[in-house]
């Protein structure tokens, strides 16, 4: 056999191997899909053949009349943004100071973080839920994204601390030459260099309450309360079995997610593969 | 001139030779700010500390009360009615909070301590005091840092450090259900009780903790494992190969990375239900297979599959890591083993593999701590199903990880003491491994610490 067609075989098969991957891959992803448009409530009644059941939207109708899924997507948003804004700020705060102040205990201080940094936050899960209780943030959004933030800040502080290390301190001295405060500098020197650590720590803090079940289902109370984890987690518990709905629920929350993901996926694979790099 | 000449004139009461350090330190120690405003003639920084201290003074009954009961925990009250009683874990959380506090006034007074001895060693250098002007202006220079990091202090100690001391507290209490759970009853110190009762004490929760314990430890590192060499041979694959889709297939597979793990493992196990999930009657109707498969019901095969289906989520991370290194090689490499002759296996085997093994090694430490808390990939996949011969007692399943099993202790069984003394083990096998992984990061490398 010449050279080529090994070359070609050889071919084949590598595509063969990876259509496998992606059938299996895709599998799930296809029949939420067409779960969120068949008709009926349990996944017991529906069609081994994906789109097998004929196609309806009553779902997603079922999700906006019925439930408080507007609500959660609501309150998951309000969260969100807010954890995300909140953390920026006070995380880039304390990182110029602590990139560019010498004080008392400033090591200490640096030392703490890293070590609190690994506690997972659910350690201290029932303290939280006291204190909260003690200051009435129980059922409510603000205690939730106080939680977030505070959870965020040991490890973000320190992700942003060495990113300043890196700008040239010489940009803020001369400005303090040329009479700027602290507070300026910060605002307009310091934060544009730093936009891209700013911009990966935003969009962090921004996912991360999408996804997380703990907290809001010890915190949150009331069912107009819920964010979107613990609401589209009811639909399907052993009490009721509507995995319609939830996969028309699942699908809303995903889809901006992957279209984040596959158009940036080419820097995530430079950012990514460069943050892996050991220096 | 006039003015220099004039902040000659304010000579302060102290040698300019340093000598008298002792006395500025210990004035400054026997009350807060007392240096300052003796000494050093700064009445704004030196009124300032002193408030500090005076008002901590003004509180401290309150502080000392709140002492006491950390100590005591309160004492059960049967008679009076259930709001009245004493309620002993807003008494061990107020404690702890008052520790933290008293900890931040140490800080402060340190602080104003070492302020004095600064001040004193300028006013040595220079040999004249500051003018009003110029101590306001380095008090407001000095003011940002500590406007900048109050709220990051406040926060974390608070919402983070109180919470830890919490928890690691309760592990040394008997705080559970049935018979301690405050406000109907008190709670009390136990020792190390709970340490003893989960390593030997009692046979059913020892039993059930080696075990979480041992599968904790296998899913995290063979979850790991195959998500690391799984995304390597994918990004191989693909990397290697030259073909037209391969953007289109690079994008498919990204997609388990791109949706939420609460929704994918929820999925999941709907997928591979028993009795009427799509993957058995899709298997049974192909005629592959003729009873069904109890694909999460099964001890034993639950924990393959959470694995499996770990695995189907994991891959994409590691496989952009690793598409990220092999295209940060350079090109030049492969040139030299061009020349030199190698094949393209060689290529792979010597310099590829080597390369890319090496640098992602930080990562595989990161994602085994990652794995060892990975609270959704378990609770959403099997709800830490099906149960084992203890779990009636314990509430640990088969499939349950120690993090999962902490959940349930506390939400369902509301044994908060094990729950805690888990939660402390957690940190002392992941703290070295989180250590270990900041010492490789480069701010440490060059001892900005």
């Amino acid at each position: 056999m010449s050279n080529k067609v090994i070359k070609k075989i050889n071919l084949a098969l590598v595509i063969l191997f990876l259509t496998i991957i992606c059938l299996i891959v895709l599998y799930p992803v296809v029949y939420v899909i067409s779960s969120a448009f068949s008709p009926g409530k349990s996944i017991a009644s529906m069609s081994i053949i994906p789109f097998g059941n004929g196609f309806t939207t009553e779902h997603f109708e079922y999700l906006f009349t019925k439930t408080n899924y507007v609500n959660w997507f609501k309150n998951t948003f309000i969260i969100a943004i807010s954890t995300s804004a909140l953390t920026v700020v006070v995380a880039s705060l304390g990182a110029y100071v602590f990139s560019r102040f010498r004080f008392t205990m400033k090591k200490q201080m640096m030392m703490a973080m890293l070590i609190l940094q690994i506690f997972p936050s659910f350690v201290g899960m029932v303290a939280i839920y006291v204190i909260l209780l003690r200051i009435g943030g129980l059922d409510t959004l603000w205690g939730l994204i106080l939680i977030y933030l505070a959870g965020n800040i040991p490890y973000n502080t320190w992700m942003v601390k060495s990113y300043l290390d890196t700008i040239p301190k010489s940009l803020d001295e001369a400005a303090r030459i040329d009479g700027a405060n602290h507070f300026r500098i910060f605002a307009t020197i310091v934060m544009p260099i730093a936009k891209p650590i700013i911009t990966f720590l935003a969009i962090t803090a921004f996912t991360n309450p999408w996804m997380d079940f703990i907290f809001p289902k010890m915190v949150l109370r009331s069912d107009a309360k819920m964010t979107l984890a613990v609401g589209l987690f009811n639909f399907v518990t052993e009490k009721k079995n509507e995995f319609t709905n939830f996969a028309a629920g699942a699908i809303l929350i995903a889809i901006p997610f992957i279209v984040f993901f596959t158009i940036t996926q080419k820097t995530m694979i430079t950012s990514l593969g460069g943050s892996a790099v050991k220096e | 001139m006039s003015t220099s000449a004039k902040s000659e004139d304010k000579k302060l009461k102290l040698a300019l030779d340093g000598s008298d350090k002792t006395k500025v330190m210990l004035t400054g120690i026997v009350f807060m700010g007392l240096s300052h405003i003796i000494h050093l003639k700064q009445y704004a920084k030196g009124i300032m500390f002193a408030l500090v201290e005076i008002i901590a003074l003004l509180f401290s009954p309150k502080i000392i009360g709140k002492i006491i009961d950390l100590i005591t925990l309160g004492s059960p009250q049967p008679d009076i009615p259930v709001k009245d009683r004493d309620n002993s874990i807003f008494m061990l959380i107020d404690g702890v909070m008052v520790l933290a506090i008293i900890a931040i006034l140490l800080v402060i007074y340190y602080i104003s301590v070492k302020s004095a001895l600064n001040e004193y060693r300028e006013y040595c250098i220079s040999q004249k005091v500051k003018g009003s002007k110029e101590a306001f202006s380095t008090l407001l220079g000095k003011s940002f840092p500590v406007l900048g990091l109050a709220p990051t202090v406040g926060l974390v100690v608070f919402f983070v450090i109180v919470p830890l001391l919490f928890s690691a507290s309760v592990a040394f209490t008997n705080y559970s259900s049935p018979g301690n759970i405050p406000p109907n009853n008190t709670v009390d110190w136990v020792g190390l009780d709970n340490f003893f009762s989960l390593f030997g004490g009692d046979a059913t929760w020892t039993g059930a903790f080696g075990r979480v314990a041992i599968w904790t430890l296998i899913w995290g590192a063979t979850a790991t494992i195959t998500c690391y060499f799984g995304g390597l041979i994918m990004a191989v694959v693909l990397h290697e190969n030259e073909f037209k889709l391969k953007p289109v297939f690079r994008t498919i597979f990204i997609l388990p990375y791109a949706i939420p793990s609460v929704v994918s493992m929820l999925v999941w196990q709907n997928l591979l239900n028993g009795t009427f999930g799509p993957i058995n009657r899709t298997l049974q109707a192909f005629g592959i297979i003729e009873s069904s498969i109890p694909w999460l019901s099964d001890g034993t095969l639950a924990k393959f599959m959470c694995i499996l289906i770990n695995l189907w989520a994991g891959f994409p991370y590691f496989m952009l890591m690793t598409m990220g290194t092999m295209t940060a090689i350079s090109a030049d490499v492969y040139e030299a083993a061009k020349i030199d002759g190698a094949s393209k296996w060689q290529n792979f085997k010597s310099i590829t593999l080597p390369l890319v093994m090496y640098q992602t090694m930080p990562l595989i430490i990161m994602s085994f701590t990652h794995n060892i808390n990975n609270f959704g990939a378990i609770f959403f996949l099997t709800g830490g199903n099906p149960v084992a011969a203890d779990t009636t007692t314990t509430s640990a399943g088969s499939t349950d990880i120690l993090v999962t099993w902490i959940y349930n202790l506390t939400i369902n069984l509301l044994k908060y003491n094990y729950a805690a003394v888990i939660a402390v083990l957690i940190f002392v096998v992941l703290a070295p491994f989180a250590i270990w992984n900041f010492s490789q990061t480069k701010s440490y490398k060059e001892g900005e610490v």
